[in-house]
């Protein structure tokens, strides 16, 4: 008998919309040092099967309809809450998605970190203490005794998530259940967490579920994987077998979306036109604190026409604000940036007004990047009537001109962007972004926010729009796998300044600098 | 060139003109309004109390001077539903009248705050750096003053006036609002859609008025609803203190403040403007709640 | 911490100079002088009176003079009672009014918060609705609606207290500390409850219960701070709503304190008497603001951090 024996799984929520059959007929085991990875996109239900174990899906509106978990012997869904509280973060822990607002803003790392030990082990705060520090060096803060004390916001993304490693691990878990730990990461900080996870797996024989929508990065730990489509389990298998035969289309579609061919060459070489010139560009911030953040520092650069550009660079590396510092919606603090010959940094905002019809930007968030009070056919008839490229008589076939291009169908031309989807909504903004006929256009992290297979489908129809517009592309990504198979060229950044480029092929083959090389070495990939 | 996108109905093609009609926040927040059954409620009430005040010189019962100093202080009767007060007036006609001028208060000054505090605040908001700082700077200092205080000050000095009444409650109430509508726009100005609109090239009048006035209306309108009642409450609480409205005028803290002075012999005289006030504030609260849910983005998504 | 007392400290000051110099300036807009309701005063007596007052003084004499007296915590006499000082007028009147106001803070935070964080444990429900409606009583039955009803039937109906009176009787003094606490507890309610409500969704308070929390301390130590956050913020203002509260609240019950005090000096003109509480007035709700605001600097470790001397 393995040590979580799950049965035929169901949790469906009740709502006043009808029933939503969040988890349906799900069954999987796991062992002790073994490791089980739950794939899937948003919206599958790979979540709730984990948190319905542990009695933390809101019920009502959800309900367990049918069947059992057993661990260690007991029926986790048929315990009284009392025995299912005693057995979380002491025998089964947690590590959530986000260590930004999982830790709680005002109690002190070193208190949180205890709790554990104070409520399940009766333990005194002297012993809780001396266990918490020596489990914070494991895994990997220097300087725990001074950094007990201090609150979550004191810390990086990166070290909070290693304080929610040891905070599940302190009670010594028999499972620990990780739900996307690494989502929120950067990914060479992903790395060093994934391998730290597994490291404490192998040193305390942990049974260990990894809940990821990204089928690369369990690809190396998972002893099996489960792959969920809404609710249910559509394929599973060891690691090897589920990639060489995957038996389910979605299996499949997922698959290839992690395993993307790198761009070939083009047949036709870009011609080396510049559109774009940017040189000695810096825009440096002050915070709030009166603290000097160069955010561009120093950065020149070159697009030219029907290529696209890939930039790439961590959280912090200064990419957004470089690409936002191109199309002047942040006034650089020096340097020259010059479309076709005519320098934009010291145009006034009247000035630059006609000049933006040539370069557009597609955001990171659909959610975000719409007016939610304005329908797909004001959001897109907005660009044209305001440049004089339609008239109130052809401004509706242009617009469904426009909707045809992005894959939107006309009737959906009166609804609003809460009515769509994140992946149609990025249809929209795409489609804005096209509709003044740009030469330029840059797009940041403009997949990043979708599920895996809808990323493909965007990135498909950017692709083609691209080719179909003559547009140059810039891309601001942290995906390098993505970057790879898109672009023809890629920076790099870090710190605000540009530390390497070359065309894609180069820089995979050959990288220069040891960061770009670290950054390459943490993408996780496929077999 | 047209600067004016706007639903064109008309220039649909025939075959999109049944595509559906999406729900737009406005229409959802609607739909969701009218599934509260106490804002629908405070709402028919303050339509009819609105009514009412409007036809008052025409429905009310008696003249709003007639006395009948030989019926005095009367019990509610058929006569007179209310009752009628020590000198023998009809206090039905006097709630009547008092309502008119206790709901002009409620309008006028908030009226007053809204615009002189949506104003301050889009800009305070919208031109942010050092012109935001030093108008929240003043925002602040104002806000720490003891305002029921100067108001009273003002009163006493000025003799009770009831314009300066509705600017002394306008200027208390703007500063909420200014922060509340600052917020707002800071809190939308980082928003990619608004990065969106600039890098299209519209003109900077154009965002304000396109992109953040609507965005900003929600909560606009559901403090709005709730500073109407803080006013009217203010009014009643001066004129309680003899510092508001003045006989012969008439307003229900008025009223309530001689119903309390003679409630041990004619407690009706207490109850029904008292009634009156708690009714319309009510209505003004439920219905304010309820727009508060029904507009709450959050509750908006998916 | 220190520096964000000072820094406030010192916010406070331009503060309280508006509110002297408003003063000031306003009362000697008033039409006509201090003297001219009264009935013909021979000149010879209000030119006495003038100079008693300092009246025949240029106006910025008259306005430095009063600063350097206020410095001295010198408020000037009172010109309606004769040989009496203002500064001795607020301080008989100060201890009840402090008395009720301390009663009715109390009352509004204590049985606020209670009813806030008990209502939003289960949102939706009879224990949410129940506070909630009381609460919307509350908001609706102003003190000077509240207190006459109150007064009418314990007082005159069932005669169980008197109907007027400050600690002549035992129990005298509940139905004015929950008149004037109504407003406020049923304000503090509600916002505790939204705050509540808001951290109880947030990701740290899952992250508790999947350590295997009591469900007691989920809500107390996880919850609570950050909950009652909008609450400080709130006392502040609330405190000086009660000062004022208490004008209505002294003058129903007829006890001695210090805002019917203010309210009948309103009504005699006494100039002197109504610029001297404005400004005690003033004083008080810049401290409490003061300390509201260090309170939820307290409770909030990261604005704690914001004003900490920066790293070098």
């Amino acid at each position: 008998m393995a040590l979580l024996d799950v049965a035929n799984l169901s949790v469906w929520f009740h709502t006043r919309n009808g029933v939503t059959k969040a988890v349906n007929d799900v069954s999987f085991s796991v062992d002790a040092g073994e490791t089980l990875a739950i794939v899937g996109e948003s919206g599958s239900g790979k979540s709730v099967c984990c948190y319905s174990l542990l009695g933390l899906v809101p019920m009502p509106p959800g309900r367990v309809e049918q069947g059992s978990a057993q661990f260690d012997g007991r029926d986790l869904l048929h315990l009284p809450p009392r025995a299912l509280r005693a057995l979380r973060g002491n025998q089964i822990a947690t590590i959530f998605q986000d260590p930004m607002t999982c830790l709680n803003p005002y109690l002190t790392l070193g208190e949180q970190l205890m709790e554990p030990l104070l409520y399940h082990r009766n333990a005194t705060r002297k012993e809780a203490r001396a266990q918490a520090l020596a489990l914070l060096d494991e895994v990997g803060i220097v300087e725990a005794a001074r950094r007990f004390d201090a609150y979550p916001h004191e810390f990086s993304g990166g070290m909070r998530q290693r304080v929610m490693i040891a905070m599940a691990l302190i009670a010594e878990p028999k499972l620990l259940i990780a739900d996307e730990p690494t989502t929120a990461l950067d990914v060479t900080i992903q790395a060093q967490i994934l391998r730290l996870i597994a490291e404490l797996q192998a040193r305390r024989n942990l049974a260990v579920i990894l809940v990821s929508h990204d089928l690369a990065v369990v690809a190396d730990i998972a002893d099996n994987i489960l792959v969920m489509k809404d609710g249910a389990v559509v394929e599973s298998g060891a690691p090897q077998t589920l990639f060489a035969r995957p038996q389910h289309p979605y299996t499949q579609r997922l698959l290839a979306a992690s395993r993307r061919s790198p761009k070939s060459t083009p047949a036709t070489k870009p011609q080396r036109e510049t559109l774009i010139e940017v040189s000695a560009l810096c825009t440096w911030f002050r915070t709030s604190d009166q603290r000097l953040v160069k955010a561009v520092d120093d950065v020149s650069l070159e697009l030219y026409r029907n290529e696209i550009l890939g930039v790439v660079g961590e959280s912090g590396s200064g990419k957004s604000t470089l690409g936002r510092s191109l199309l002047q919606l942040v006034r650089p603090t020096s340097g020259s940036v010059r479309l076709r010959g005519q320098e934009l940094t010291t145009l006034g905002a009247r000035a630059l007004r006609p000049l933006r019809r040539q370069m557009q930007m597609i955001f990171q968030d659909p959610y975000a990047s719409l007016n939610p009070r304005m329908s797909v056919f004001d959001a897109l008839a907005e660009p044209l009537l305001y440049h004089g490229l339609a008239t109130r008589k052809t401004v509706t076939a242009q617009v469904l001109a426009l909707m045809d291009d992005v894959g939107l169908a006309h009737n959906s031309i009166r609804k609003y962007p809460h009515e769509f989807s994140g992946g149609q909504r990025q249809r929209i903004a795409i489609g804005r972004a096209i509709a003044t006929k740009p030469q330029v256009v840059i797009a940041d992290e403009p997949v990043s926010a979708l599920d895996v297979t809808i990323q493909a489908q965007i990135l498909d129809l950017i692709l083609e729009l691209v080719a179909r517009h003559n547009l140059s592309l810039v891309f601001i990504s942290h995906d390098l796998s993505i970057v790879r198979y898109l672009c023809d060229r890629v920076l790099v950044l870090h710190h605000g300044k540009l530390i390497e480029s070359g065309t894609t092929e180069q820089l995979w083959k050959h990288p220069r600098e040891a960061y770009t090389r670290e950054l390459l070495a943490a993408v996780p990939r496929l077999a | 060139m047209n600067r004016k996108p706007s639903l064109p109905a008309e220039l649909l093609p025939a075959e999109l003109l049944n595509a559906e009609q999406g729900v737009s926040l406005w229409r959802d927040a609607w739909l969701r309004l009218k599934r509260n059954p106490m804002a629908v409620a405070g709402g028919a009430v303050l339509i009819l109390l609105a009514l009412l005040a409007v036809l008052t010189p025409w429905i009310a019962p008696y003249d709003y001077r007639a006395q009948n100093l030989a019926l005095g202080a009367a019990p509610p009767s058929a006569a007179h539903w209310f009752g009628t007060d020590t000198l023998g007036r009809d206090l039905l006609t006097h709630i009547l009248w008092g309502g008119r001028i206790s709901l002009a208060v409620g309008l006028v000054a908030t009226g007053v705050a809204l615009v002189i505090g949506v104003l301050y605040g889009t800009i305070a908001g919208y031109a942010g750096g050092r012109v935001d700082a030093a108008m929240m700077r003043l925002v602040d200092i104002l806000y720490a003053l003891p305002f029921m205080i100067f108001i009273i000050l003002l009163m006493v000095i000025f003799g009770r006036n009831i314009l300066l009444l509705f600017l002394a409650i306008g200027a208390v109430e703007w500063l909420t609002m200014a922060r509340i509508v600052r917020g707002q726009v800071q809190a939308l100005k980082q928003q990619e859609f608004i990065e969106a609109a600039v890098s299209l090239g519209l003109s900077r009048w154009t965002i304000i008025r396109r992109h953040l006035i609507p965005n900003t209306l929600g909560p606009v309108i559901v403090y709005t609803t709730l500073t109407i009642p803080s006013v009217m409450l203010l009014e009643a609480f001066l004129s309680f203190l003899g510092l508001g409205i003045q006989p012969p005028a008439s307003s229900w803290g008025l009223l309530i403040s001689y119903g309390a002075e003679t409630m041990e012999e004619y407690p009706w005289l207490l109850i029904f403007p008292g009634c009156a006030l708690s009714l319309t504030l009510f209505s003004l609260n439920f219905l304010g709640d309820g727009l508060r849910d029904a507009l709450d983005p959050r509750t908006a998504k998916d | 911490m220190l520096r964000f007392i000072l820094y406030r400290l010192l916010q406070a000051i331009p503060v309280l100079l508006v509110v002297v110099t408003a003063t000031f300036f306003l009362v000697r807009l008033a039409p006509g002088g201090p003297f001219s309701a009264e009935k013909a005063v021979p000149p010879e007596v209000l030119r006495a009176l003038e100079a008693r007052y300092h009246l025949d003084q240029p106006l910025s004499a008259q306005y430095l003079g009063y600063l350097g007296d206020l410095l001295h915590g010198d408020f000037g006499p009172s010109f309606r009672y004769p040989g009496r000082s203002v500064d001795e007028m607020i301080f008989s009147g100060l201890p009840t009014t402090a008395e009720l106001g301390l009663y009715a803070l109390l009352i509004a935070l204590v049985l606020g918060t209670t009813a806030g964080v008990i209502a939003a444990l289960r949102p939706n429900t009879a224990q949410d609705y129940l506070p909630m409606s009381a609460a919307m009583i509350g908001v609706c039955l102003p003190s000077f609606l509240l207190g006459p009803l109150l007064l009418l039937v314990f007082g005159v109906w069932l005669e169980w207290v008197p109907v007027s009176g400050w600690g002549n009787v035992p129990g005298d003094k509940i139905l004015p500390a929950l008149t004037l606490a109504s407003g406020y507890t049923a304000y503090v309610a509600r916002l505790s409850r939204g705050g509540m409500l808001e951290v109880m969704s947030q990701d740290y308070i899952r992250t508790a219960r999947a350590k295997g929390l009591p469900e007691w301390v989920v809500v107390i130590k996880h919850g609570l701070r950050g909950g009652l956050i909008p609450v400080v913020a709130f006392a502040g203002p609330a405190f000086a709503g009660l000062l004022s509260g208490s004008f209505v609240v002294e003058t129903i019950f007829q006890i001695p304190g210090l805002g019917r005090f203010y309210v009948q000096a309103a009504f005699n003109r006494d100039y002197t008497m109504i610029m001297g509480t404005t400004v005690f007035f003033a004083v008080l709700i810049v401290a409490f603001n003061l300390l509201a605001d260090i309170a939820a600097v307290w409770l909030n470790p990261r604005l704690r951090h914001q004003y900490r001397k920066p790293a070098a």
